[in-house]
C-alpha cells in the first residue's frame, strides 16, 4: 500500500506541474486583461473614457488580476479543486456547463475508439502469432505498419469521403437523437482514431504472443490435445497482454490528441472541439479547464493500468 | 566503442562473413531514403523548378481531373494540386526538421547529463519530462502556437518542445546502459574527466539509437505540424499540406473532386511512411530495445 500512496503522491505532483506550466502560459504569454475586455485594456490609462476606465477595473476586480501571479494561481486552484471552473470571458457560460456538456460525448468517443481497437487488435494477433513468419503474418506486418503512419486527419478525411460521400453508409452528421443514432454517426471518427491503435497493440501483442507460444506450458497445453483456439485464449493470451495494457494508457495521450480533430471535423460537440475553439478565442477559463480534466484522465487512467500491471503479474513491484 | 555494437548485432548473423551495414539495412531503407531525399530536393528547388505558380488561378479549369502537365489535377480555383503539394511541403519540412532540431538540442544534453550523474539533478529533470508527457500535447502545441505566434519559428518551437522529453528520455536511458559499461569505468580509473568520458566515450554509443529517434520523431512532427494545419492554426500564409488537405476535405470538394485532397494526403502518407521505415531499420539493426515503445 505505501508504493500506491506513493505512486498517487507523484500523480498529484505532475497534475500540479502541468497546471503551473499551463496557467503560467496562459498569464505570461498573452496579456488576459487584453482577452477579457478587448483592445481597451492596450489603451494609454489617460485617454480612457470613464466608462472604459470602470470596465477595466470591474473586470481586473472580478478576475482578482491585480494580485500577484503566486495568489491567482492559488485561487484558481482551490476553485477549481471545489468543481469552480470559472466563468467563460467571452460567452459568460460557466466553464464547468460547458464540461458536463461536452466530455460526455469526448469520453465515449475515446471509449468507442479504445473497445474497437482492442476487439479488432487481441483477434488479429492471435491470428498472426499463431502463424508467425508465414505469408499472412507478413503482409499483416507491412499492414499494420502502414497504419500505424497515417496521420488521423488524413483517415477522417478518407473515411469521411469514402464511406459518408461515397457511398453514403453513415451519417455526415453528428446526431444523438438515439442510442443507435450516436453509435452510427460516431463510428467513422470512432474508426480514424482507432486505426492507429489497433495497429499499435497488434504489434505488441504479436510479439509478445510469439515469445509466450514457445514457453514450456503452452508444450503442455498441446501436449494434451487442446484444441488450439483454447491454447491461444486461455492459456497463451493473458500472459501477453502486458505490454499491450500499458501502451492502452499511454495511448490515452494520442486519443485526446486525435480528438480535437475528429471532433471538429465531424463536427462532434465534445471537449476536444471546444478546445480548440476556447484557444482561438483566447478564452482563458475554458482551455485551462480542459487541460486541467484531460491531464487528469490521463494521469488517472495511467495510474489505474500501473495497479492493474501489478494485479495481473505479482512479480511486477510498484516502485516509482 | 562503436565495435561493441557492431559486435553484438554482427554476431546473431549466422553468416561467417557478415554483410555490410549497408546490405544489413536493406532495399526498403535505401528506397526509403531515397524517396524522402527526393521530396526534400523538390522542396528546396520548389522556386527554380519549371513549376505552375501556386497561386495563380485558374491554371486548370475548376476541379480538373490529372492529365499529362497537370499531374495531380486542379482545385476548386483551377490552381495546380502538383505545384501546391510540392510547395506545401517546404513549410511541413522545414518545421518537422527545425523541431527536432530543437528537441535533440535540449533534451539530448539534459538526458545525457541526468543519466551521468543521476542524484537530485536526475530526479529533478526525470521529472520535468514525466510532466512534459502528462500535459495533453496536442492542445500544449496549439496553445503556445496561438500566444505566440502563427510562425515557422513558434509552430517550430512548440513542436521541438513536445521532442524534448521522449529525446531526452531515451538519451538518459542509453546513457544509464552505456554509464555501467568497462569502457567507461576503464576511462574513469585512467583518469579522463567526466566531460572527456561524456562526449568521447558516451556521445557515439548513444547517437546511433538517437538517430533512429530523429527519423521516427521527423514523420510524428510533420504530421503534428499537418495536424495544425488542419485546424487552422499553423504557419499563417503560404501553403501546407494540412492547409491543402483541410481545404479539400469538405463534402462538395470530396464529392466532385477526391483528387484534391488524395494526392497530398498520399505524399504526406508516404512521406511519414518512409522516415518510419528508415527509422525502424536502423532500430532494428543496432538493436536499440529502448526505442521499441
Amino acid at each position: 500500500m505505501k508504493l500506491v500512496a506513493t505512486r498517487l503522491a507523484q500523480m498529484i505532483l505532475v497534475v500540479i506541474a502541468v497546471t503551473l506550466l499551463a496557467f503560467g502560459a496562459m498569464n505570461f504569454l498573452g496579456d488576459p486583461l487584453f482577452n477579457i475586455v478587448g483592445p481597451i485594456a492596450s489603451v494609454d490609462p489617460s485617454e480612457l473614457t470613464d466608462a472604459d476606465r470602470a470596465t477595466l477595473d470591474e473586470a481586473s476586480e472580478i478576475y482578482r488580476l491585480d494580485e500577484p501571479f503566486v495568489v491567482r494561481y492559488g485561487l484558481w486552484l482551490t476553485d477549481m479543486a471545489t468543481g469552480d471552473f470559472g466563468t467563460s470571458f467571452e460567452n459568460q457560460v460557466q466553464v464547468s456547463t460547458t464540461l458536463k456538456n461536452k466530455l460526455p460525448v469526448t469520453i465515449k468517443l475515446m471509449v468507442y475508439a479504445q473497445a474497437l481497437a482492442v476487439l479488432v487488435s487481441i483477434p488479429w494477433a492471435l491470428w498472426t502469432a499463431s502463424r508467425a513468419y508465414r505469408l499472412v503474418d507478413k503482409a499483416s506486418t507491412v499492414a499494420s505498419f502502414a497504419m500505424l503512419g497515417v496521420p488521423v486527419f488524413a483517415l477522417a478525411v478518407i473515411l469521411f469521403w469514402l464511406f459518408a460521400v461515397r457511398w453514403d453508409i453513415f451519417p455526415t452528421r453528428f446526431d444523438d437523437s438515439s442510442v443507435w443514432a450516436q453509435v452510427t454517426s460516431m463510428f467513422l471518427p470512432a474508426v480514424s482514431l482507432a486505426i492507429p491503435l489497433i495497429a499499435t497493440y497488434q504489434r505488441l501483442l504479436r510479439t509478445d504472443l510469439i515469445s509466450t507460444l514457445q514457453e514450456d506450458f503452452i508444450a503442455v497445453a498441446q501436449a494434451k490435445g487442446l484444441p488450439k483456439w483454447q491454447i491461444l485464449f486461455r492459456h497463451a493470451l493473458r500472459p501477453s497482454l502486458f505490454s499491450m495494457l500499458t501502451v492502452f494508457g499511454i495511448q490515452v495521450g494520442a486519443l485526446i490528441g486525435g480528438s480535437l480533430v475528429v471532433e471538429r471535423y465531424f463536427g462532434l460537440p465534445g471537449i476536444g472541439a471546444e478546445v480548440v475553439e476556447a484557444i482561438i478565442r483566447d478564452d482563458f477559463p475554458t482551455v485551462l479547464a480542459v487541460i486541467v480534466v484531460v491531464t487528469v484522465i490521463f494521469v488517472v487512467v495511467n495510474f489505474l493500468v500501473d495497479l492493474l500491471y501489478g494485479f495481473l503479474d505479482p512479480r511486477v513491484k510498484l516502485d516509482g | 566503442m562503436d565495435s561493441s555494437v557492431e559486435e553484438t548485432t554482427l554476431a546473431e548473423d549466422s553468416n561467417p562473413e557478415a554483410p555490410s551495414i549497408v546490405k544489413q539495412l536493406g532495399f526498403g531503407f535505401w528506397f526509403s531514403v531515397g524517396f524522402i531525399s527526393i521530396v526534400v530536393l523538390l522542396a528546396i528547388l520548389a522556386p527554380v523548378l519549371p513549376l505552375n505558380k501556386p497561386t495563380s488561378i485558374g491554371v486548370g479549369t475548376q476541379f480538373e481531373t490529372p492529365r499529362p502537365g497537370l499531374w495531380f489535377g486542379a482545385d476548386s480555383n483551377g490552381r495546380d494540386v502538383f505545384s501546391l503539394t510540392i510547395w506545401g511541403s517546404r513549410i511541413s519540412l522545414l518545421v518537422g526538421f527545425i523541431a527536432i532540431v530543437i528537441g535533440f538540442a535540449v533534451g539530448g544534453p539534459l538526458g545525457i547529463l541526468a543519466g551521468y550523474f543521476r542524484g537530485t539533478f536526475d530526479k529533478v529533470i526525470s521529472f520535468s519530462f514525466i510532466t512534459l508527457l502528462s500535459f495533453p500535447a496536442l492542445i500544449l502545441a496549439i496553445l503556445i502556437t496561438t500566444l505566440l505566434g502563427q510562425t515557422v519559428l513558434w509552430v517550430s518551437v512548440s513542436l521541438g518542445i513536445l521532442a524534448v522529453a521522449p529525446v531526452g528520455r531515451l538519451a538518459r536511458a542509453q546513457t544509464l546502459v552505456f554509464a555501467e559499461r568497462d569502457f567507461v569505468t576503464a576511462a574513469r580509473i585512467l583518469g579522463a574527466k567526466d566531460s572527456r568520458i561524456i562526449i568521447k566515450e558516451l556521445l557515439p554509443n548513444v547517437i546511433i539509437p538517437m538517430s533512429a529517434l530523429a527519423l521516427l520523431g521527423m514523420g510524428i512532427a510533420i504530421v503534428a505540424e499537418g495536424t495544425l494545419a488542419f485546424l487552422g492554426i499553423s504557419v499563417a500564409g503560404g501553403e501546407s499540406w494540412g492547409k491543402q488537405i483541410a481545404a479539400a476535405g469538405t463534402s462538395r470538394v470530396l464529392r466532385d473532386a477526391p483528387h484534391v485532397a488524395l494526392f497530398p494526403i498520399g505524399v504526406l502518407f508516404f512521406t511519414v511512411l518512409c522516415l518510419n521505415y528508415a527509422g525502424d531499420r536502423i532500430r532494428e539493426v543496432f538493436d536499440a530495445k529502448e526505442l521499441a515503445l
